[in-house]
């Protein structure tokens, strides 16, 4: 099985590994969320029943 | 040399480019990454709505102690799918079906989770070892269980990584090969045998995601323990 040939595995492992902590963490700190996460509070909104305007 | 269906998988070079290298760092350049604007387009917002909600979903049952793993975990998940996916298009390379980068990602990770929870909280990591309620009698042999399965873990990981996405590719090519030989012979079966091919394709489509899932998951759960 040419997966366990041995020869490439530092390199793959090395070059692996500073992809993933180079390019990865940047690119999915970029990603900001405008809004704070809100607790949920206990009690219920209230809300009018309403329908599509257009039916 | 005899050519076997496992060739598939040595690692390939091409001009002297080990093409893996390519295969690990191309497929950033399809995620693009949101500059400072208030509105952005489609493909960053679903970017956007699968990060944030996978972070928060695996995040929520860990300890506020485990929380700074959440990039490591998120940028692990986007890394594993990503590369999953784009070796079921046709002629590339999954780096993941190689079982050197996904030791090389389970073993350190484990790792770091095991120490941390022997440095921080060594009783309670070491309380893993025996299940509530044994009886007496079974003690030393639960604790010699629980020790091989504590070892196990990382080979578990990277081998189920590596075996399923192995198993799924080596399978593509056999039911692919049926179907070009079938087809000048017999060619009703050869449409089954296509048919085949395609249900086996949007299998391994789902196979590709799960086992990037699984394999963050399993990761925040050994957390989630030493935490």
């Amino acid at each position: 099985m040419p997966q366990l040939n041995p020869a490439p595995w530092f390199l793959i492992l090395v070059f692996s590994w500073l992809v993933f902590l180079t390019i990865l963490p940047p690119k999915i700190l970029n990603h900001t969320f405008p809004n704070e996460p809100t607790p949920n509070s206990s009690k219920k909104p209230l809300t009018n029943p309403w329908n599509w305007p257009w039916l | 040399m005899t050519l076997s269906l496992f060739n598939q998988f040595a690692s390939p070079v091409l001009l002297g480019i080990p093409l893996i290298a390519l295969a690990i760092l191309l497929p950033w350049t399809l995620l693009p990454s949101p500059a400072n604007r208030w509105l952005t387009n489609r493909l960053l917002s679903l970017q956007g709505s699968f990060i944030g909600g996978f972070t928060k979903q695996l995040v929520l049952p860990l300890n506020p102690g485990g929380h700074k793993w959440a990039l490591l975990f998120t940028s692990l998940m986007v890394y594993l799918i990503t590369i999953n996916l784009l070796g079921l298009l046709p002629y590339t390379f999954t780096p993941t079906t190689q079982l050197s980068l996904n030791m090389g990602l389970a073993i350190p990770l484990w790792l770091a989770t095991v120490i941390i929870g022997m440095r921080n909280q060594p009783t309670h990591s070491l309380a893993h070892f025996l299940p509530e309620g044994t009886p007496t009698l079974l003690i030393p042999v639960l604790v010699i269980i629980e020790t091989i399965s504590l070892f196990i873990r990382p080979l578990a990981l990277g081998v189920r990584l590596t075996a399923n996405l192995t198993a799924g590719h080596l399978l593509i090519h056999l039911i692919a090969m049926a179907t070009n030989v079938l087809f000048p012979l017999m060619p009703s079966v050869a449409i089954l045998t296509g048919t085949l091919l395609l249900l086996l394709t949007l299998l391994e489509i789902a196979v590709a995601m799960i086992q990037a899932y699984v394999f963050v998951l399993l990761l925040s759960l050994y957390l989630q323990e030493n935490v």
